[in-house]
């Protein structure tokens, strides 16, 4: 091989390796990209299927009390009350009040749950067991912290119990499955006491938080 | 015997500022404060973590849980609420722990211990809310997974917040707080009579 062959083969190589570096990165962000658009297309996907499936503009309006902060960074709640049109049946008056609470209040600081989360299913066993499964922007968008993941559940069980009382106690799914914790420090593995004053049937199941004394 | 638990660590930084402010770091910085005025005042302290590492719940309940007359206290900052306040937390009602055989379940280590916990969470969150002004005056509740499994006075201190542009505003704070919790641990600590029967709470005479 002559020399002027094996420069112009070194001279390739590096022409190769410098083309190869600069394309990589720009490659993997596309990819990252397209993963990204696909996740959210399916995340918007859902939401639209939940959000058509509790639309029952027939229902009349009833003044429903939803719990949002009382003020920004404060950890008490409020209750607001709007009229929704909800209907009788209890898992689909759950499923409109908690996605009327998740759409947010008017002044976007006094939300209790991040604005990408979603109620992906809602269900109530006979015992008056609400199981109420959310997206993962649930867990991932939500503030980190005792104080803001308390807040969060307790806008939901306020929300419930004030207008679904046959719900007793709510145990909280992230994406269909039972995670050890919200975002770190509240315990999603039991059950959350709702409409606690009202007496339990006996044959209601054991709950790792019983109602609150 | 006080176990000291820097929460979060190792893969999980916790609650994170814009700053580049961490949790994990911080409670790290602030357990060993705590750690530092404790045995100054005589106590015998153990800390669930002293690096960069993660233990998970349960190992870090072990660490408590194995001791006999242990006094747990976990250590958070909030990615929210007012800057500059403390809020001491116990673990929500649970119902009563089924025994079997003098043993308490795992899941249910706590139960035993919750007014116990609340009387040394109120008791730091008095200390905590003479120092620092918006701060509760009373201990708050809150199920809070690691303090479910575990088998001692156990509280939940949490410092808001993280969101401080310079993270020295954070660091003025923590001598203050770990002053408080020495406090309350020191004043709790006289009214903690520890278990002689196995399954009996503490407190209760057999």
């Amino acid at each position: 091989m002559t020399p002027r062959w094996r420069l112009g083969i070194v001279i390739g190589l590096i022409v190769a390796v410098l083309a190869a570096a600069i394309y990589f990165p720009i490659l993997k962000r596309r990819v990252k990209r397209q993963a990204n658009v696909q996740q959210q297309s399916e995340e918007q996907a859902r939401r639209e299927l939940v959000q058509s499936l509790t639309k029952t503009t027939s229902e009349p309006l009833v003044k429903a009390k939803l719990f949002w902060a009382l003020e920004a960074d404060d950890s008490d709640l409020a209750p607001t009350t709007v009229d929704l049109p909800l209907s009788n049946d209890p898992a689909l008056r759950s499923k409109q009040v908690l996605d009327t609470l998740l759409a947010g209040p008017v002044d976007s600081e006094l939300r209790t749950l991040p604005p990408d989360a979603a109620l992906l299913a809602f269900y109530i066993l006979p015992d008056g067991t609400a199981i109420a499964d959310f997206s993962e922007a649930l867990a991932t968008s939500i503030p980190s912290g005792v104080q803001s993941e308390q807040l969060a559940v307790d806008s939901i069980t306020k929300t419930l119990e004030a207008n679904v009382p046959k719900i007793r106690r709510l145990r909280i799914l992230i994406h269909g499955q039972q995670v050890e914790t919200l975002a770190g420090h509240l315990d999603l593995t039991g059950t959350f006491p709702v409409n606690s004053t009202v007496p339990m049937p006996a044959s209601a199941s054991q709950t790792t938080n019983p109602p609150k004394k | 015997m006080v176990v000291i638990d820097p929460a979060h660590g190792g893969t999980d930084p916790g609650a994170r500022g814009v700053g580049g402010v961490r949790e994990s770091d911080i409670v790290l910085d602030l357990a060993t404060q705590v750690r530092r005025g404790l045995e100054a005042q005589g106590f015998q302290v153990l800390q669930t973590r002293t690096a960069n590492e993660n233990p998970s719940f349960d190992d870090r309940s072990s660490l408590a849980n194995a001791q006999t007359g242990a006094i747990f206290v976990t250590l958070h900052i909030s990615s929210t609420g007012i800057a500059g306040t403390v809020r001491v937390y116990t673990m929500s009602d649970m119902a009563p722990p089924q025994t079997s055989g003098g043993l308490i379940p795992w899941e249910q280590a706590q139960s035993a211990y919750l007014s116990l916990s609340r009387k040394l969470g109120d008791t730091i969150q008095g200390e905590l809310s003479q120092k620092f002004k918006g701060s509760p005056s009373n201990v708050q509740t809150a199920s809070i997974r690691q303090l479910r499994t575990t088998a001692a006075p156990a509280v939940a201190v949490e410092i808001s917040n993280v969101t401080v542009s310079d993270k020295s505003e954070m660091d003025r704070m923590l001598s203050g707080v770990s002053e408080a919790i020495v406090r309350g641990v020191v004043a709790f600590r006289p009214s903690y009579v520890t278990p002689t029967v196995p399954g009996i709470p503490p407190g209760v005479k057999p």
